[in-house]
């Protein structure tokens, strides 16, 4: 792997008992790219992010954040890591009881020796970049889903991260919402030179900010290159995707005449 | 919209030959007919049914369903032969799944059993991981107290000391009322009513003190530590404190329990004195006894060993509720109903824990002396 890699995701293998969620899954990353993971409901795309940020150890294959072995590190480097990475949830994953400053500046309380004013200040920043400054006292509890959305991306950006992760940014947000968190992000990106992975189902959103897209389905990867190169590929699944065609359609099941005109027994 | 009159009939020819029954259906077969269908597809047979729908003009998603039904069930077998455009349509347009199968078979007795105790094992042993990780953590910011989060520790303090002044000081006073009514009504008739200032002191410094405080805050606060971590875990704001790389033992777990431990030494007390007072009032005002003469017997019944083994109990106690918090807390997988289940779980386990930590303290002690 080279420099221009934020991420490098190697043969993860995923299993919860006997259920293997992720089979054998590659990802690269380039610094300063917005790299999509594509996949429906249980394709495994919410277990491919819980590796790369480190809530969960593979089974088996490696992922490489930053050029560090994540799940080999402990301790400090692992923070240190971490500290390197925003995540932006799909629920916010704001602490309720922290107005939205307070929830901006925890992690700058907790990882930096910043003095309080530095903090206050710093705070302010990034509110006002993702254009939040006006509800900077507010419990995320009394903000509306796309505000909490740009809160938790303020704190995601709080301590400058070199990528930044975004699961299911428009979940639950209205199709104008969804769409100016696409340029927010598209923006954070030209400006801040961030890499952005974002994981999503939307359709709708990724002709607008994927650079390259992963499509994943059943725990494989099925498709990877630019979002031209993936929508262009002949493999059913892929087609059945863009079309939103319905799984059922692809699989198994036959129309009630096939099945009545063969004799039964 | 087609409109079938409701005493229609379904319109079909039986036809017996060499190759089994075929049978023609005809007109409208359409869920005011289908159970007539249903009923004559039932019937049992020897041989192959062929269905022709030919002369079938408009079926519904009833009829398609009695059909695929009656094939599955079909012993002698079943097959649709001739089909009309009408029928052809109905029976493309739905499709056929491969049945599923249930997710969960029925478990034998001993499957159960031994799925259960693997499931215990695990719980056994998820709890001593968190009991010493947080454990570990509180000392670690007792010796480090930089790594304390002073902040949440004071509100916490504040929350589960504080606001459980009033409550705890109404039980107890109650808790020692009734303790000296109980006793004054026996003593009475040895015309020892004094004696009830030693029982009253004595069951209420070491038993009901402690006791009645650990259930009210287990209640009150071992309740909403576990409800709150929860919540916090459903929302994936534990997710979010760990990818921030903040420790959520440290920055959650350590201020409740070591808040936890400072207070409930000091409800107990308060538990102590006001249950002492409720005693108190009886002696003067019931049995009419001095003041100043209850409260020397109540204090010469006392050892400074019974106010140990009181704070001892209430450490035990405090540790224990939130422990149990915290673990039902943190398992929480799922949604909302979860959330209530395992505070319910939570509160329930503490009582228990408080019993039996009860119990095993006043044998100990009892011994001891």
């Amino acid at each position: 792997m080279t420099a221009s890699e934020a991420l490098v995701v190697r043969g993860l293998v995923a299993r919860y008992g006997e259920q293997t969620v992720l089979d054998g899954v590659d990802l690269e990353v380039r610094r300063g790219e917005v790299r999509v993971v594509l996949g429906g409901s249980g394709s495994g795309k919410s277990t491919l992010l819980k590796h790369c940020i480190g809530l969960l150890s593979p089974s088996q294959g490696d992922v490489w954040l930053l050029g560090q072995p994540l799940h080999g590190l402990e301790g400090a480097e692992r923070i240190a890591v971490l500290q390197r990475i925003g995540v932006l949830f799909q629920s916010g994953a704001l602490l309720g009881s922290l107005s939205v400053r307070e929830n901006v500046a925890l992690p700058l309380r907790e990882h930096t020796d910043l003095p309080e004013g530095v903090i206050g200040e710093l705070v302010s920043l990034k509110l006002e970049v993702v254009e939040l400054s006006h509800a900077a006292h507010q419990l995320p509890s009394e903000l509306s889903g796309g505000m909490r959305k740009r809160a938790a991306l303020a704190r995601a950006m709080a301590l400058d991260p070199d990528v930044l992760f975004c699961d299911e940014p428009s979940a639950g947000l209205d199709p104008l919402t969804s769409a100016e968190l696409d340029e927010l992000l598209l923006r954070l990106r030209d400006r801040f030179g961030m890499t952005i992975v974002v994981v999503t189902h939307e359709l709708m959103s990724i002709d607008r900010i994927a650079d390259r897209v992963l499509l994943l389905s059943g725990g494989k990867a099925i498709a990877d290159g630019t979002l031209e190169e993936v929508k262009s590929s002949d493999h059913p699944e892929i087609r059945a995707y863009f079309r939103r065609i319905a799984a059922g359609e692809m699989r198994g099941s036959a129309t009630a005449l096939t099945v009545l005109r063969q004799a039964s027994r | 919209m087609l409109r079938v009159p409701l005493s229609a009939r379904l319109a079909y020819r039986l036809e017996s030959g060499p190759g089994g029954d075929v049978l023609h259906l005809q007109g409208e077969v359409t869920r005011p007919v289908v159970r007539e269908l249903a009923e004559l597809l039932a019937e049992p047979r020897t041989t192959l049914l062929t269905l022709d729908l030919s002369e079938v003009v408009v079926m519904d998603s009833a009829a398609v369903a009695a059909l695929v039904n009656a094939w599955r069930r079909s012993r002698a077998g079943l097959v649709v032969g001739a089909t009309s455009p009408g029928a052809e349509q109905a029976l493309t347009l739905f499709r056929v799944g491969v049945e599923a199968v249930p997710p969960t078979k029925p478990m034998s007795l001993f499957e159960g059993l031994g799925a259960a105790a693997f499931d215990a094992k695990a719980a056994v042993r998820d709890f001593l991981q968190i009991a010493a990780d947080t454990t570990f953590a509180m000392v670690a910011a007792i010796v480090h107290p930089r790594r304390m989060r002073w902040n949440a520790l004071i509100e916490q303090g504040h929350d589960i000391g504080a606001r459980a002044l009033r409550i705890v000081a109404l039980i107890t006073f109650l808790v020692g009322l009734t303790v000296a009514f109980q006793a004054a009504y026996q003593l009475q008739q040895f015309g020892a009513a004094i004696y009830v200032a030693d029982l009253t002191a004595v069951s209420v410094v070491r038993e009901m003190g402690p006791l009645m405080t650990a259930i009210l805050v287990a209640g009150r606060s071992g309740s909403s530590i576990a409800a709150e971590i929860a919540t916090m875990q459903v929302s994936e704001e534990i997710d979010g404190l760990r990818v921030m790389g903040i420790d959520p033992i440290e920055f959650l777990a350590v201020p409740r329990l070591v808040a936890l431990l400072l207070v409930m030494p000091l409800l107990t007390v308060l538990a102590d004195v006001v249950g002492i007072f409720g005693g108190f009032l009886v002696g003067v005002y019931y049995l009419d006894l001095a003041g100043q003469a209850f409260l020397d017997e109540a204090l010469t019944a006392l050892k400074p060993f019974d106010l140990f083994t009181g704070s001892v109990k209430a450490l035990a106690f405090a540790y224990g509720i939130g422990m149990i918090g915290l673990f039902y807390g943190i398992r929480v997988h799922g949604g909302a109903s979860e959330v209530g289940r395992m505070t319910t779980a939570s509160v329930v386990a503490s009582i228990f824990y408080i019993i039996i930590a009860d119990c095993f303290f006043s044998v100990v002690f009892y011994i001891l002396l």
